[in-house]
């Protein structure tokens, strides 16, 4: 650790290891990642590791396009397989005002250059014997949606930065910011070290990581329940998700299958622990969409956190208040499939002032000034 | 859903006594097993108790088991061939194995009393079947009356050991070996007589190098090892065999008390991770108790009077009756047992929660532990033998052998000159040099040395503990030559080590499976390790281990090991990672049966 870094990013998750490693491959190595735990210790080493570009709001569509295609470079950019696959995502839908949504979603996806297909429950039937569509009125798909490993990616972000001159420091958590006339002196477990800028990617710990500079984001994390089943030989190829339904479920490149929902009645706050109820949902909503899974075992059953933002994207930019303060938090669930694109664009700002793939501007802090537009497509 | 006033969660000889202390008390209780059987370990014991008579020894460990079974009141309910699956924030649940189905029960008390598992080691094909824990063994012959096979090599000299070696002689199969890697064997004597005379050969310094075989096991070669534990090429040996026993210690099962979380602690006197509790056997969450082998591995006539006290703490919050004097009796009963020479151990791992006392067993041993900065012996010897040349060499007089010779040593670390004479001339090499702070995060250990050939100056050594197993990477400093032939190896290792650190090893390489179920070798670990990946959990990501259906139970310490000596770090400071529910693996459709039940 030195005394003194250009950039100081809080978060060893994937978003604060993408920001980093975008920082040093467009030139800027002199880059710190504080990490209080181990790498890929929050949200992103408990999360399913879906990538989707089937969104409802435009933002969402196009930073995902954008992620797809860097994460199809990624494990030959890192030289770690992520084990990236794009089997699509089947987005089925049991309600009919739902589906009437997706088909002017489809048209709005269309029209940004996503190739995405409806399905009726009988073309669901023919590509997909194993799903049960009783009750299905339609899906979507999209063929170069697919999932990856988190761990692996988490890891693949770290390691390139680590490469390219990075420090990354686990185990060593902030616990204070002072915001300086110019730039920022941070106190860590481990010491303190000033930096000109600071990213806040502290994933489920936004909203104390802004406190600690004064700032308030209206962030609050919300536990999600996983689990996986043992391995079985590889036959589901897409990742499958209903919003009406509640549930999102895809197989690993190792043959075990992960899935999981949303549970309305859980109150935002920290907790890692998980309940029997959980399982007991699952197992019977499950086992009758996918009839093949009643034979197979749960192996292990987990809790991580979604940073919800009030309208359910994520909130990127640098503070309008104090220069040289950026965070690219609340992401409500899909921070995984966002980082890449939202790491580039956050060090392009940096470092250019401007981004030039995508246009980042909307997701900063002030758009909830005009009101809340919510992403729908959350489970 | 089940209600109960006191959940009992392993039916063994710790989780009986809670349960007739309960049941005596009216409180309503549910005893929960996975074995066929109640009565834990003991219903595989065919040979008599030691112990003490209040404490059924002399009695075979199978009529213990009765005997318990048989004070049992009606307010006890039992649930046999059922395992607790998870303890979840919102409730208990277990597996019916008979039924096929999930029950969740909602007690108010609980008491984890699931006693132990087995360590393991690795060696090439240790996946092969044929492949045994000593405790599978055990249930296979003594419980279902199935011998595991007709030949068996055992490796292993403990007790439990040389007793399996014994019983499975008693049912028919041949004993090969008993191997052992060290230079004595680990049991009592008797034990040990007991299988010599029946013509077993106990291979000291040997260890076994791979079982034979392509579906099962159909041989195994054990090879004769240095004065470093290296294998001796040349030396190898095959034996014909079907079974491979492996019976290398027993580790507490923290995985459920985890999951309720339950404090859990690296105190390897205890036998690694072992629950927090107070003297009440209660842990940090009020209304969670441990007993047994879980709480330390001991021996059952302790398991006995720990389930007792928690039976009795249980009753007296629930009934609100004062039981003070029941509980200071067994207590008491306690400190009589601990304060033998082999308990010691035991009490040493247990002053890490609270104080322990000692009774009759009035010799007192080296306290003090001297001042950290200065270079001095720390004595180790807590057995009562006849032996003083730790006195009459020390040429200050520092080390004192009180009245008997049978005493136990103690120092005046003024008078100590620090030369190191007594480190040299102890028959027990009982005696070491420490050091802290030699150098700015390290500490000084000498370690008296009588194996060739001696580590070289410069030279990384693996340190080793009191059992034997690596904690850090060290630097040897010097190596003083004595002619006596104990030489005196200094080597430096990671600050705080000092009362860790009582050996090391020169390192080897190996190649064998840490993690069976994703196949996971040590070295893979080794490299991820050189990668950068230094914690557990990253580790475990990375590499998958522990991410099959045994949840990491036989790979999770062998990794922490490897981790600890590749970073340097004390055992102690690197997390040990999270066991996650469901500790058995889960059909969907058991868990659906359980809730149809239930509604009906
Ligand atoms: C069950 C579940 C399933 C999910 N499925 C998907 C999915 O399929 N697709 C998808 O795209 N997303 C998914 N997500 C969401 C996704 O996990 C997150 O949006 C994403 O991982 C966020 O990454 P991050 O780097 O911002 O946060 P994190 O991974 O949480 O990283 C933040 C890090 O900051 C560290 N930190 C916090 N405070 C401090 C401090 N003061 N000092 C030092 N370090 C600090 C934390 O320890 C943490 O490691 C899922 C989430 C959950 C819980
Ligand atoms: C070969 C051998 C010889 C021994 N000789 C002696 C001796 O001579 N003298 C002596 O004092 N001690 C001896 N011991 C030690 C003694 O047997 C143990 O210390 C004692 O049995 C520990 O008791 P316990 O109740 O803690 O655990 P155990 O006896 O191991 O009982 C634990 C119970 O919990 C159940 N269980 C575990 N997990 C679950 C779950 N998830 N759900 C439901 N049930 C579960 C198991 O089925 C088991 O019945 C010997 C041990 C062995 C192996
Ligand atoms: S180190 Fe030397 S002076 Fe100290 S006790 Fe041993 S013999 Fe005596
Ligand atoms: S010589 Fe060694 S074994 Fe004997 S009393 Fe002294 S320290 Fe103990």
């Amino acid at each position: 650790m030195k005394n003194e870094y250009r950039v100081a990013i809080i978060g060893g998750g994937i978003v604060g290891c993408s920001v980093a490693y975008h920082l040093a491959k467009f030139g800027e190595s002199d880059v710190v990642v504080f990490e209080k735990d181990y790498l890929s210790s929050g949200s992103t080493g408990r999360c399913a590791g879906g990538i989707r570009q089937q969104w409802s709001s435009p933002h969402n569509v196009i930073l995902a396009m954008r992620s797809v295609s860097l994460f199809e470079k990624l494990s030959r950019e890192t030289d770690i397989d992520i084990e990236y696959k794009q089997g699509g995502y089947l987005v089925l839908s049991y309600d009919d005002q739902e589906a009437v949504q997706f088909e002017k979603n489809v048209q709005m996806q269309r029209e940004l250059g996503l190739d995405v297909q409806i399905f009726t429950p009988r073309q669901i039937k023919e590509r997909f014997p194993y799903v049960n569509v009783h009750e299905v009125r339609l899906a979507t798909f999209c063929q170069t949606d697919g999932h990856a490993n988190p761990h692996l990616a988490n890891f693949a972000y770290a390691r390139a930065a680590r490469k390219l001159g990075v420090d990354i420091l686990t185990h060593t958590e902030v616990v204070a910011v002072e915001v300086l006339h110019s730039g920022f002196k941070l106190f860590t477990n481990k010491g303190a070290v000033r930096s000109q800028i600071l990213i806040n990617a502290a994933g489920p710990y936004s909203r104390e990581v802004a406190k600690m500079v004064g700032m308030d984001l209206p962030t609050e994390s919300y536990r999600h329940q996983i689990m996986v089943t043992e391995a079985v030989k590889n036959f589901f190829d897409p990742m499958a998700i209903s919003f009406s339904g509640n549930f999102y479920m895809r197989q690993t490149k190792h043959g075990h299958f992960i899935m999981g929902q949303g549970d309305i009645d859980e109150k935002p706050g920290l907790n890692n622990n998980v309940t029997y109820k959980f399982e007991k949902e699952m197992a019977r909503k499950m086992s009758k969409i996918f009839p093949f899974l009643s034979k197979l075992r749960i192996v292990r059953h987990w809790s991580g956190h979604y940073n919800m933002s009030p309208d359910a994207q994520p909130i990127i930019g640098e503070s309008p208040k104090i220069e040289g303060f950026y965070y690219a938090v609340g992401f409500s669930g899909h921070g995984f499939m966002l980082a890449p694109a939202v790491g580039e664009a956050i060090a392009q700002l940096i470092l250019l002032g401007k981004t030039i793939e995508v246009d980042i501007s909307e997701l900063n802090i002030n758009r909830f000034e005009k009101g809340i537009v919510r992403e729908k497509n959350v489970v | 859903m089940v209600k109960t006033d006191f959940l009992i969660i392993g039916g063994g000889p710790a989780g009986l006594c809670a349960a007739i202390e309960a049941s005596k008390r009216n409180v309503k209780t549910l005893i929960v097993d996975e074995g066929v059987e109640l009565g834990g370990q003991l219903v595989k014991q065919t040979h008599k108790f030691f112990g003490h008579e209040g404490f059924y020894a002399s009695v075979r460990g199978f009529e213990i088991a009765k005997r318990l079974i048989s004070e049992l009141g009606e307010n006890v309910t039992v649930m046999k061939q059922t395992t607790v699956t998870g303890i979840y924030e919102d409730v208990i649940t277990a597996y019916d194995r008979e039924k096929d189905l999930v029950i969740e029960i909602e007690p108010k008390y609980i008491l984890i009393s699931v006693g132990a598992s087995e360590r393991f080691i690795p060696f090439e094909n240790n996946y092969l079947p044929g492949v045994y824990g000593a405790g599978a063994v055990q249930t296979l012959m003594n419980q279902f009356k199935v011998l595991p096979g007709r030949r068996v090599l055992m490796i292993g000299s403990g007790n439990i050991g040389l007793i399996v070696s014994y019983q499975l002689l008693q049912a028919g199969a041949q004993v090969a070996a008993i191997v052992e890697i060290a230079d004595r064997v680990g049991g009592y004597q008797v034990h040990a007589d007991k299988v010599k005379r029946l013509g077993v050969p106990i291979l000291l310094r040997h260890t076994i190098k791979k079982a034979i075989g392509e579906e099962k096991v159909e041989g195994a070669v054990v090879v004769q090892v240095d004065e470093n534990f290296n294998m001796i090429p040349g030396t190898e040996k095959e034996f014909a065999v079907d079974v491979i026993c492996v019976a290398v210690g027993l580790v507490p099962s923290v995985e459920l008390a985890h999951m309720a979380g339950v404090k859990i602690e690296y105190i390897p006197e205890l036998g690694g991770y072992v629950p927090y509790r107070d003297s009440h056997m209660r842990t940090n969450i009020r209304n969670i108790f441990v007993a047994g082998d879980l709480a330390g591995i001991e021996e059952a006539t302790t398991a006995m009077i720990e389930g007792r006290i928690a039976g009795l703490a249980v009753s007296q919050e629930i009934t609100g009756q004062n039981l003070g004097f029941e509980l200071e009796k067994m207590q008491e009963e306690l400190i009589e047992f601990r304060s033998g020479p082999f308990s010691h151990k035991v009490r040493k791992g247990l002053e890490r929660f609270f104080p322990q006392y000692v009774r009759d067993y009035s010799k007192n041993s080296q306290r003090d532990l001297g001042p950290a900065t200065k270079l001095r012996p720390i004595i180790e010897c807590y057995e009562n033998i006849p032996c003083n040349p730790c006195q009459t060499s020390c040429p200050s007089g520092a080390i004192t052998v009180p009245g008997n010779i049978n005493s136990l040593p103690v120092i005046d670390y003024s008078k100590c000159t620090s030369c190191g004479i007594c480190v040299m001339k102890c028959p027990g090499l009982a005696i070491f040099m420490v050091q802290e702070n030699y150098q700015p995060g390290k500490d000084l250990v000498v370690i008296p040395y009588e194996f060739l050939p001696l580590p070289e100056k410069g030279e990384t050594v693996i340190a080793l503990d009191r059992d034997g197993e690596e904690v850090a990477q060290a630097e040897i400093l010097k190596v003083v030559k004595s002619a006596n032939k104990t030489h005196l190896v200094y080597m430096l290792v990671p600050a705080g080590l000092t009362q860790t650190v009582r050996g090391f090893r020169i390192p080897q390489k190996a190649h064998s499976l840490v993690c069976r179920c994703e196949e996971v070798s040590v070295e893979e670990i080794e490299k991820a390790i050189d990668e950068g990946y230094t914690d557990y959990e990253e580790l475990r990501r990375y590499l998958r281990i522990g991410m099959g259906p045994c949840g990491g139970r036989t790979c999770r310490v062998i990794t922490l090991g490897i981790l600890a000596r590749k970073t340097r770090k004390n055992i102690k400071e690197i997390g040990f990672g999270t066991f996650r529910p469901p500790s058995m693996p889960i059909k969907f459709d058991s868990i659906i049966k359980g809730e149809i039940k239930d509604e009906k």
